[in-house]
């Protein structure tokens, strides 16, 4: 068949072909284009870190492009949870515990064979770290590092109250408090004895809520055979729950409206509070006057691991986001994070003296008691909407007169208790007593 | 000649619809296939990263009603979206009148500009201000409070004040439009009918009760329905104002919106957070008919 209107009389169809030849032709003459790597986070003090990672891997790639976009974990997951299952996500990410739910859906690939290596090897990372980037027995992700926490006190306020040490458990916190709160005429406090979480977003009051309820021997979820049960409703819970009733309510040693966390630290308006290491940094940058300590809790730290995941289907843009998740991993990228930025890294094999020598703070989440416990999130898909639904009531409750009473707090967190393990059992994640 | 109208009407009507079907069309897309997909998934238990996603029938709306969070989101939002309609409905309507019959005022583009104003300002930074005179420790609210020799109020952490709060900014942002809206009715009110009534002797107060309130009859339902669609929909504001330093809305005055986005992109679970999309739907569309009832004029539709 001959295209009516053809003068040369050759067959129409080889015409495509002889244009497409030509455009393959001179394409393959024009310059290659810039690959570009785009890497997400939910801790936007992380930016100049990869950055410099990012500056690193130009080097030996000179048309590399990086754009390092982080925004607030709360929102960085929201945009984890739409990207992922529509295949637009970044090349590398951040994630925590969450992390199960896209690897369960095959939303994730798994590692390479370097990559897998390297995390395997016992040398580079903890069992807990390994395991927390495998799942069914493969890896898929890179362990960085990792939100621990420690007492920080304001060195000067424990000084005028004629505090000489942190306290030792977490019953001696209350008195701690009451002696450090600074009040007005009226007897308001004015500076917080210690600045509890008390209100908030999402899941951040559950967590140390779970911070503190672990210090008194307890846990907000249990396992049992691979299940979970809520665990609060008991004695441990109930001398946790009360301690907020206590200094909210009757010492009103802090209060909701008050100030709170790393920034009432800085700003000298309470004397002390639990966070991870990740203040250290901070208070660097805007308080660098401030005469502050750090302290291991009383029983032992949550840790939630931070890894990286490159969600990018396999190939050469997914090998280059996985050179830049080694990258960072370089003992020198992870000694300038800690000395610059604060967080811990998991990478056990490198030298931290010299920055924890240079910077005593850190010591309290480095040399802890050899008995020091710690736990973490559970890594089940449901981890969230427990803790989240958890803190709706907690908010509520340490504000709540009617909550003083044992039988009240009891009945209180008996009712949370149950809606926690009816999640668990919508989910198929509740265990049998 | 007959025959010579039904082409006519024929006609007319086909080039109706081929001009109305680009905007059909595209409404069809933005609006009528995400209503119905909502609906659809509402009776799924559809997870937005999990593979099955099973058919539960009307569960999702069971395990809503004995949800708390839920409700006290929908307490809050229909208590909010109630005070908003409640404060800009009339005090538009009272600043709309004073604007229109002072026209001669050398203010009145002043003051039309000035209350229109918030309505155009972008919401978060609006939001922030407000954020900032509510501020218990530094907000201007509670050193005036203080001038007066009044306490110092915690205006977004006590639950009833943290609502009047968000009540305050919406119907600040609301008013502007709802003036607006108004104005236009006032200036379409024949002037004969007020020379008419004064003629009779009608004072201010009566002109407006008895003429310019059931001339405005279509804009008074326009308006509370607006109004009323808006303040069910409110989420920037509340999650910018009731943020504490943590950056996130605490549950004081959590509202309808926020609580289906984190079931949907926290909790991933989009058919639970559709069923409070169908919900908020049939509450909006069950108080937008009762307001058509109540505003209707006896003998029009």
């Amino acid at each position: 068949m001959t295209f009516a209107g053809s003068t040369s009389g050759k067959p129409a169809r080889k015409r495509p072909i002889l244009a497409i030849t030509a455009a393959a032709f001179f394409a393959s003459m024009l310059p290659a284009q810039a690959e570009k790597l785009t890497i997400w986070g939910g801790w936007p003090e992380m930016e100049p870190f990869y950055k410099r990672v990012g500056e690193q891997l130009k080097k030996k790639y000179p048309d590399l492009e990086v754009s390092v976009e982080l925004i607030a974990l709360r929102e960085h997951e929201k945009r984890n949870a739409l990207a992922l299952p529509s295949g637009a996500a970044a090349d590398v990410i951040e994630m925590e515990v969450e992390a199960t739910r896209y690897l369960e859906g095959g939303l994730v690939p798994a590692a390479p064979d370097n990559v897998v290596k390297f995390v395997k090897d016992g040398k580079h990372f903890d069992k807990f770290f390994q395991d927390s980037v495998t799942f069914e027995d493969k890896i898929y992700g890179v362990p960085l590092f990792r939100g621990q926490t420690a007492l920080y006190y304001n060195t000067d306020m424990y000084a005028k109250a004629g505090l000489s040490g942190a306290p030792k458990t977490m019953e001696d916190y209350t008195p701690y408090a009451e002696k450090l709160t600074q009040r007005d005429a009226q007897g308001k406090p004015t500076v917080s004895g210690w600045s509890l979480r008390l209100s908030g977003g999402g899941q951040g009051v559950a967590e140390k809520f779970w911070i503190n309820l672990f210090q008194f021997g307890g846990n907000l979820l249990e396992e049992k055979d691979g299940k979970w049960k809520a665990a609060f409703a008991n004695e441990a819970g109930r001398k946790a729950f009360k301690q907020y009733v206590e200094n909210v309510q009757v010492l009103k040693t802090v209060s909701p409206e008050m100030k709170a966390d790393a920034e009432a630290f800085e700003l000298e308006q309470t004397a002390m509070f639990i966070r991870e290491s990740w203040v250290i940094g901070d208070i660097a940058k805007k308080s660098p006057n401030l005469k502050y300590a750090t302290a291991p809790l009383p029983r032992g730290s949550i840790v939630i691991p931070v890894n990286l995941y490159v969600p990018t289907k396999p190939g050469k843009k997914a090998d280059l986001a996985w050179e830049y998740v080694l990258q960072a991993n370089e003992p020198e990228n992870l000694q300038w994070l800690l000395d610059n930025i604060g967080w811990l890294p998991n990478r056990k094999d490198v030298d931290y003296s010299a920055i924890i020598a240079k910077t005593p703070a850190f010591g309290a989440f480095v040399n802890f008691p050899s008995d020091y416990k710690f736990f973490s999130l559970p890594a089940i898909a449901p981890a969230s909407e427990i803790l989240t639904r958890v803190a709706a009531r907690l908010v509520d409750g340490y504000t709540n007169p009617k909550l003083q009473s044992d039988a009240a707090i009891d009945a209180f967190l008996k009712e949370a208790a149950a809606e926690v393990d009816t999640i668990l059992k919508r989910e198929g994640l509740l265990a049998t007593p | 000649m007959r025959e010579l109208a039904g082409t006519w009407h024929r006609k007319g009507f086909t080039f109706a619809i081929l001009a109305l079907l680009p905007a059909l069309i595209i409404y069809t897309l933005v609006r009528f296939i995400p209503i119905i997909e909502t609906l659809r998934l509402s009776l799924f238990q559809w997870n937005l990263i999990s593979r099955r996603k099973p058919f539960i029938g009307l569960d999702n709306f069971r395990e809503l009603f004995t949800d708390s969070l839920f409700l006290e989101a929908l307490r809050n939002t229909t208590i909010i979206a109630f005070g908003v309609l409640a404060i800009t409905v009339p005090l538009g309507l009272v600043l709309a009148a004073l604007i229109h019959h002072r026209t001669r005022s050398r203010f009145a583009g002043f003051y039309e500009t000035s209350i229109f104003i918030p309505h155009v300002v972008s919401l978060v930074p609006a939001a922030m201000a407000w954020k900032w005179i509510f501020d218990a420790r530094l907000g201007p609210l509670n050193t005036l409070l203080g001038f007066f020799g009044l306490p110092p109020q915690a205006w977004l952490f006590d639950p009833v004040l943290a609502i009047i709060c968000v009540i305050v900014l919406c119907s600040w942002q609301a008013l502007g439009y709802a003036v607006l809206i108004f104005l236009v009715g006032f200036k379409n009110i024949p002037q004969s009918l007020y020379e008419a009534a004064r003629l009779d002797g009608a004072s201010a107060l009566q002109c407006f009760r008895h003429i310019s309130i059931p001339q405005l009859k279509p804009v008074l339902l326009y308006v509370s329905v607006i109004t009323l669609i808006a303040a069910f929909n409110i989420y920037a504001q509340v999650f910018v104002l009731a943020s504490d330093s943590q950056g996130a809305p605490g549950r004081l005055v959590r509202v309808l919106v926020l609580d289906m986005l984190e079931n949907s992109f926290r909790n991933y679970r989009v058919g639970y957070a559709a069923a409070e999309a169908v919900i908020l739907l049939a509450i909006v569309l069950a108080l937008t008919a009762i307001q058509f009832r109540v505003f209707r004029e006896k003998g029009r539709p």
